[in-house]
């Protein structure tokens, strides 16, 4: 049984907890920190005010504008494979910390040239953690993300550990022995290759729909496959994709427990359609495709709408992603 | 079957639960933690000076079955300490069970762990509630017992931190005001100084690891004074109190404890090294607070604004009860606003008019005294109980304090409500 999200903050219970919000009044979670007079929180095991009042080495923060917030890695490519136009595969080591803390669903990095200016970095999901090394995709197609690539240069600025990748992760994290749908198409597939991963690991039976998107490639269907999960590949989304869903949806002998979206906005809308059109209601993750700069709530370019009109930072905050209103 | 839901088994909660049930209703208690009784895990006090003329009026009302029990379990009676006559003890470690059995023999259906965290409404009325687990509990009316002190971030606030008491707020999670979800702005107390809130004003001692012949003593006659060496005196801990009948000044010279099961150090906290400092306290260790040599919960930061029925304001089919219903304290008031609220929450599904206690007797005089005071800036820095401090000097005042049975009963007969919540109203 899948309950209900609760609006959350991914940092809570993190070494990231509480943050700089949490200096202005703007901490999402806690009614102190927010400037009310009283409790009222949707507890979820912590105290932020605690937190605070403990942690008081958080000071630095602030103190010395210099210090970063996260942990950073200066390193270089070990791996540059182009998958397909403008798309590369790029692996690279970092310290065994952050390494250890990227190995989750859901995470990011930002990447940027050491030599660049901070204003150049750019949230990449992680797709693999393989000891101290970090796999991800980039698609060189913005100023920020073909600049780390001109003129074959090797080396990286990484700079998280970042959470936030996935809405509805709780249902991720929670499910087991369940019926799960992955749909997945260009630039999606990365994070739900590591989506895949995980869920296989508590036992779950997933079918996975997978269009080469954007991008124009599928290059994770035979790493699904090796775990076991069906996939079924389509030409386009759009046109066959929602298509087999819708259908796949209506036959109550194969309609999932929970649908898992890693792909544009588009696909996530187009996943609702269908349960619409099928007449279902199911639990969906869906991946963060926000504009990001800062990762830490500060700069409000990843702040979207809800449906009770309530204004979220989505690099932080953890909700459902059907809550969001459609921009 | 008209359907009653009260939230929050303290007390306050067993008793409107209780009132309901007996009126007709088919009644939900929902409590937070695996315990009823709330902060009545770590009370006992009942039955001194003007909580005698309560309880007493409660019995004679129907309303008994509680105070009954209390009688049935206690420790001590008939007790003299100091400002306090004809006190009881009830045993804080047995009663929680006895208090259970007594509520499911009325068909009352008590859920432990649910937790209520959303209200919804539609207009003026309460729709349904939910709890953590999105389960939707409806009802025709609802009481909100949920108290007024903690969570954590409170106490840190207002107060010196958690200091891990019997609400258990981390496991269990925080309580959730029923009145505050419904959009009810509701009323904070103020310390003496003008700040919000009040400290809780006792700590328990485990009894064992008093030195054998305080214990003793304190098993043999139920309380024990010890003056206070120079040194440890402190007078500026009194207005911080929340139970302002024991900030006297017999309480920063002496040090009292009381047999409730455990002993009960009647000081809101303690710094344990100093506390071992006392002849017979060298091995003393606290069992709630746990944290009691550092401070205590803060209570009284939301109440419900309310009127002589306890019908909560801006809500129709809401009522309150215990601390929930103004700056009072005490299981004997909170008894006593229970079985109002939980009586008049069925007098609300059957469109009845209110039940409202009259001034001729105690309870109602205290109830519509209080909701008087509260409103004024000096009434609501003060806390209000029968059985000290401000209300009990009115209490004599008007002559409504009495400890004689026959006296009292005459009185509740005289205002035609005897046996009230013993009446099936639907």
């Amino acid at each position: 049984m899948l309950y209900k999200l609760a609006m959350k903050c991914i940092d809570i219970n993190s070494p990231y907890c509480p943050c700089l919000l949490a200096e202005t009044n703007h901490c999402t979670f806690c009614s102190h920190l927010k400037g009310e007079a009283v409790c009222d929180c949707n507890w979820s095991g912590v105290c932020i005010l605690y937190e605070k009042q403990w942690q008081a080495k958080k000071k630095n923060w602030i103190i010395d504008a210099d210090a970063p917030v996260r942990m950073e890695a200066d390193t270089e490519f070990i791996l540059k494979e182009k998958i397909a136009e403008h798309t590369y595969l790029l692996e690279f080591e970092v310290i065994p910390e952050l390494a250890q803390a990227l190995d989750r669903c859901g995470s990011f990095v930002f990447l940027r040239r050491p030599s660049d200016q901070q204003f150049y970095q750019f949230p990449v999901g992680v797709m693999r953690v393989i000891g101290s090394h970090i796999q991800v995709v980039v698609e060189t197609t913005g100023p920020k993300s073909a600049h780390l690539l001109a003129d074959n240069n090797n080396h990286v600025l990484v700079r998280g550990p970042y959470f936030n990748g996935i809405f509805g992760q709780p249902w991720i994290d929670n499910i087991v022995n369940g019926k799960i749908l992955l749909i997945t198409g260009g630039m999606g597939q990365p994070p739900a290759l590591s989506i895949a991963h995980r869920l296989v690991k508590k036992n779950n039976d997933i079918k996975a729909l997978v269009a080469p998107g954007r991008i124009g490639k599928v290059f994770i269907a035979g790493e699904l496959t090796k775990l076991g999960i069906t996939v079924q590949e389509v030409a386009s989304m759009r046109q066959f994709g929602m298509q087999a869903l819708t259908e796949l949806l209506t036959d109550s002998k194969e309609c999932p427990e929970l649908i898992v979206s890693a792909g544009p906005d588009e696909q996530h809308y187009g996943v609702i359609a269908a349960m619409q059109t099928a007449q279902v209601n199911l639990p969906m993750a869906a991946t963060n495709n926000a504009t990001m700069c800062c990762g830490e709530g500060i700069c409000g370019s990843c702040d979207r709408l809800t449906k009770d009109n309530k204004r979220v930072r989505t690099c932080k905050v953890q909700t459902d992603f059907s809550q969001f209103a459609q921009e | 079957m008209i359907k009653v839901v009260v939230v929050g088994g303290g007390w306050a909660g067993c008793a409107a639960a209780l009132a309901a049930a007996k009126a007709g209703a088919q009644v939900v208690l929902l409590e937070r933690t695996d315990l009823l009784l709330g902060t009545g895990l770590v009370g006992g006090i009942f039955r001194n000076n003007g909580r005698f003329t309560a309880a007493e009026e409660a019995i004679a009302m129907g309303g008994g079955d509680l105070f009954v029990a209390m009688d049935a379990n206690s420790r001590h009676r008939g007790i003299h300490f100091p400002g306090h006559s004809h006190a009881s003890f009830y045993d804080v470690t047995t009663m929680e069970p006895l208090v259970k059995k007594i509520l499911q023999n009325y068909g009352i259906e008590i859920k432990t762990r649910a937790r209520v965290s959303g209200v919804v409404k539609y207009g003026k009325k309460i729709q349904h509630l939910l709890d953590d687990n999105e389960e939707v509990f409806k009802a025709d009316a609802f009481v909100d017992t949920t108290g007024t002190s903690g969570p954590m971030g409170n106490c840190l606030k207002y107060g010196n931190g958690c200091s891990m008491c019997i609400l258990r707020c981390p496991t269990f999670g925080p309580r959730v005001s029923i009145t505050a979800k419904a959009d009810v702005k509701e009323i904070m107390g103020k310390k003496a100084d003008g700040s919000y809130g009040a400290m809780s004003g006792s700590c328990k001692i485990n009894k064992d690891s008093l030195s054998p012949e305080l214990k003793d003593k304190l098993e043999k006659e139920g309380m024990v004074v010890i003056p206070l060496p120079e040194n440890l005196k402190k007078s500026g801990m009194l207005g911080k109190k929340a139970c302002s009948q024991y900030a006297i000044a017999d309480y920063a010279e002496n040090m009292v404890l009381i047999d409730t099961g455990h002993a009960k150090l009647m000081t809101p906290f303690f710094p344990l090294d100093m506390l071992r400092t006392i002849p017979g306290l060298e091995r003393t260790r606290y069992e709630d607070p746990y944290a009691g040599g550092v401070g205590n919960s803060i209570r009284y930061l939301g109440m419900a604004p309310c009127g002589s029925s306890l019908k909560v304001d801006g809500i129709d089919n809401l009522f309150c009860a215990g601390e929930k219903s103004g700056i009072l304290v005490g299981h004997t008031e909170a008894v006593v606003t229970g079985l109002l609220a939980g009586h008049n929450a069925v007098r609300c599904c059957i469109d009845m008019k209110y039940l409202e206690l009259p001034s001729e007797l105690a309870s109602g005089d205290f109830i519509n005294y209080i909701h008087a005071q509260m409103t004024t800036e000096e009434g609501i820095k003060l806390r209000y109980t029968f059985s000290g401090s401000a209300y009990f000097e009115r209490m004599k005042q008007r002559g409504l304090y009495s400890a004689v049975r026959g006296e009292i009963n005459d009185r509740v007969i005289k205002t035609g409500l005897n046996d009230i919540y013993n009446t099936c109203l639907v």
